[in-house]
């Protein structure tokens, strides 16, 4: 008779997800599953909405990226009228999203990864947050928030607001920046680069003690294809085409947004509301990651000097495509670098001046687009009438590329670990650190996950045997 | 803020992570907080794991499952004050848009019919069971201080937390966003609706006087304006005005409509008309609390059949 055991973190992410196993007749893990416990249903409620409210209103879907939603948005729309976007608005809108992924990778690598990184994975809970950092490492804790607050004071300098900017509209931008707002945002972009050199090199060292602390953590890999977006070659956030690499790191494929219907399926699960993503690859259907590291394995390289220099030493230290997920914190710290040396060099950019918005006319039309998401690869498809109502939509967010390899790694875990009962902390501990270096941020289907407490119900059958529960 | 630590419990329910996001946008006076506060439950960024007995609660997002309705059951239970923080929190926010369907239609259309996805069903097990409808915070535990706003600004937060820690009435006056905006309100000869994106505006006069619509003078304002001055009309995501609010009689379509007449030669049935066919967007934000559903003309389900079924 086969068994299925619930991992429930209810009690950290609020019921967000949770982790399920199931088991054979044998007592051996079958498969395992995050649950995600939560359906908003945008996809549902957009349609019927004014197609030009799609960038403030699917900035809503998540709180953590707004600005990546609101850009995705636009692009579409741009795409569906047919908008033809002045090279000003482009640049700015650019800008105001690197803002936005410093903001974004700086809370993750100093309030999420960071007091991992600091403290290690088995330290006090107590302390293993952000306040912690901020009394044990106060200089670093004050750079870190500084380096945090700069960008997204320039995603709030461009786009109105930090959360759920307003000024990212289909045909550009909303609004032509005073010289004043150009200069305060190359004056923060400037001081951004100068913090993030500092900055480098402690989170690679506390992330390299980490590694030697906690060797469990290198054990966590998985062999997967990545997907991400390039522009000539390079790594890039804002636009480009779309690559899928296999696990060796060769191309498999190069595709436009547009045709991501042809590449991409989604599947479903009766036990959660996150659907996963698969590629379709000669036939077959792969699992592939998503993200950071999805992101500088993909690439051909860096189109800043200094993230550049970043990635040639990270391969040349963990080689040309990386397959550890504890390294994605690495990754992100690259494309922190990037985002900041790309930040200075939009701001000062005399293209980036001038008209910044193009008339939109709205017929019945389709339009798809993507962004690079802090987390990966975000696609927006709709479907819009020449009143400008939209009459359908459909979303791929960055999580959802990630899920199969999550609940791969998850069934791996589970059984390097085994399942031993009530009192089995070992696995709480081993699926936890599986599902955080993923970093799966629920917030554009759920929220995001922070850290988990787990507990574990074991059933057989659909009744629940017995929980396995860590509590503080 | 005290030197004494207050107790703070945060709490999200369904959401986006927008409002905790924006209470690290309190940027410098973050450390000030966590000098006052002491956060014992914050999901995103703390490590501990029950909810233990805190002086404040504060809890964003709406209560979209009967998963959302324990949680915030259980921090009602465990905290002195409750704090709706956002206006998802305190009138359902975007999610409540879905109020127009069924849960049936909504799970169809993500797992059942939908382009990209093959061989779907809806999920059935181990997930959390979907509330008929989405409910403002309220609808399920008594709140003692509601702070909208999508999200609010950190500086009404800031007050907020530090009027409760100090055990006063917060600071915050009841102004519309028209308060605060910059732009100049003058009467025009604009004849015809405007949607804002289909030519040039002029960045420096009201949405109004040009024909666009903008839910400045009927929102409340718990964000500073911000929007208006960078050419994007206010979308009202800090929800209804208390006039609107309290008022039966009065709602954002007919003051929209109202206030836009006397400004240009809109006539305003023509206004009231182009928001019900709108409805969806204009109504995002606060159509889920009753302070505005329950007005015997608000028709939001009927509008929304109405241009749905346009093709």
């Amino acid at each position: 008779m086969s068994q299925t055991i619930i991992v429930d973190p209810v009690t950290r992410i609020e019921g967000h997800a949770k982790v399920l196993l199931d088991l054979d007749d044998g007592g051996k893990v079958k498969s395992a599953g995050l649950v995600v416990n939560e359906l908003r249903g945008f996809e549902r409620i957009l349609v019927g909405m004014q197609a030009a409210t799609m960038p403030a209103v699917t900035a809503r879907i998540c709180g953590v990226c707004p600005s990546a939603h609101a850009i995705a948005a636009a692009k579409a729309i741009d795409a569906a009228t047919h908008a033809e976007v002045p090279v000003a608005g482009h640049l700015l809108r650019e800008l105001l999203y690197m803002g936005h992924v410093i903001h974004s990778h700086a809370v993750h690598l100093f309030a999420l990864a960071g007091p991992d990184l600091l403290f290690g994975v088995d330290s006090d809970p107590a302390k293993r947050n952000i306040v912690g950092i901020v009394e044990a490492h106060p200089v670093i804790a004050k750079k870190a928030l500084r380096l945090r607050s700069l960008g997204q004071k320039i995603n709030e300098t461009l786009g109105g607001r930090g959360v759920h900017p307003v000024t990212v509209v289909a045909g550009g931008l909303s609004f032509v920046p005073t010289p004043e707002r150009m200069a305060s945002v190359t004056e923060m972009a400037t001081e951004a680069l100068a913090l993030v050199q500092e900055l480098a090199p402690p989170i690679i060292q506390a992330l390299l003690a980490l590694l030697e602390k906690s060797p469990q953590l290198a054990g966590i890999k998985q062999e997967t294809a990545y997907l991400g977006t390039v522009r000539n070659g390079k790594l890039n956030l804002y636009d480009g085409t779309l690559r899928l690499v296999g696990a060796d790191g060769k191309i498999l494929k190069e595709f436009a947004a547009a045709a991501y219907a042809e590449h991409l399926v989604e599947h479903t699960y009766d036990w959660s509301y996150m659907k996963p993503v698969f590629a379709k690859v000669d036939g077959k259907e792969v699992v592939y990651r998503v993200g950071p590291l999805a992101r500088v394995n993909l690439a051909d390289g860096m189109e800043t000097p200094l993230a550049d220099a970043a990635l040639t030493a990270f391969r040349a230290q963990w080689g040309r495509v990386v397959h550890v997920t504890a390294l994605q914190e690495h990754a992100r710290l690259i494309e922190l670098l990037y985002a900041c040396e790309k930040a200075v060099l939009l701001a000062k950019d005399p293209a980036a001046r001038g008209n910044t918005l193009a008339p939109v006319t709205f017929t019945a039309g389709r339009g798809v687009a993507h962004v690079e998401a802090p987390r990966g690869t975000l696609l927006h498809d709709y479907q819009v009438d020449a009143a400008g109502v939209v009459r359908s939509a459909n979303l791929i967010v960055a999580t959802q590329h990630n899920y199969a390899a999550i609940n791969r790694s998850l069934t791996q875990s589970a059984e390097a670990l085994g399942v031993k009962g009530p009192a089995d902390g070992n696995l709480l501990n081993g699926l936890e650190y599986t599902i955080r270096t993923y970093d799966p941020c629920l917030s554009c289907a759920t929220h995001a996950v922070g850290r988990m407490p787990m507990q574990v119900s074991v059933r057989k059958d659909g009744v629940v045997l017995y929980d396995v529960r860590r509590d503080s | 803020m005290t030197t004494t630590k207050v107790s703070v419990n945060v709490e999200w329910l369904s959401a986006c992570g927008g409002c905790d996001t924006s209470l690290v946008d309190l940027h410098e006076k973050i450390l000030q907080l966590f000098d006052a506060v002491q956060i014992q439950h914050w999901p995103l960024i703390t490590d501990i794991k029950e909810r233990p007995k805190a002086k404040i609660g504060l809890i964003s997002g709406a209560v979209r499952s009967q998963h959302d309705h324990k949680v915030a059951v259980e921090m009602r239970e465990r905290c002195d004050a409750i704090v709706a923080f956002g206006t998802c929190a305190v009138y359902g926010g975007i999610s409540a848009a879905s109020l127009a369907h069924s849960n049936a239609e909504i799970l169809d259309r993500v797992y059942v019919h939908n382009p990209t996805t093959v061989g779907g069903a809806a999920p059935k097990n181990t997930v959390a069971v979907l509330e008929d409808k989405v409910l403002p915070l309220d609808e399920v535990i008594p709140v003692d201080l509601y702070l909208p706003g999508c999200p609010p600004h950190a500086n009404f937060t800031f007050e907020a937390l530090a009027a409760v820690i100090a055990g006063r009435v917060p600071k915050a006056r009841d102004e519309s966003v028209c308060g605060r905006c910059k732009r100049t309100m003058k009467k025009t000869e604009v004849a015809a609706i405007d949607s804002g994106y289909a030519h040039p505006m002029d960045p420096s006069l009201c949405f109004l006087s040009q024909g666009q619509i903008c839910l400045g003078s009927v929102t409340l304002d718990r964000c500073l304006s911000p929007c208006t001055e960078v050419g994007a009309a206010c979308t009202g995501c800090a929800g209804p005005t208390m006039q609107i609010l309290t008022e039966p009689n009065r709602d954002l379509r007919t003051e929209v409509a109202e206030r836009m007449s006397l400004l240009t030669k809109i006539p305003a049935a023509k206004v009231v008309e182009t928001m019900e066919a709108g409805a969806k967007s204009h109504y995002a934000y606060a159509m889920a609390t009753k302070m505005v559903g329950s007005k015997p003309t608000f028709l939001i389900k009927k509008w929304i059949e109405k241009i749905e079924a346009t093709t």
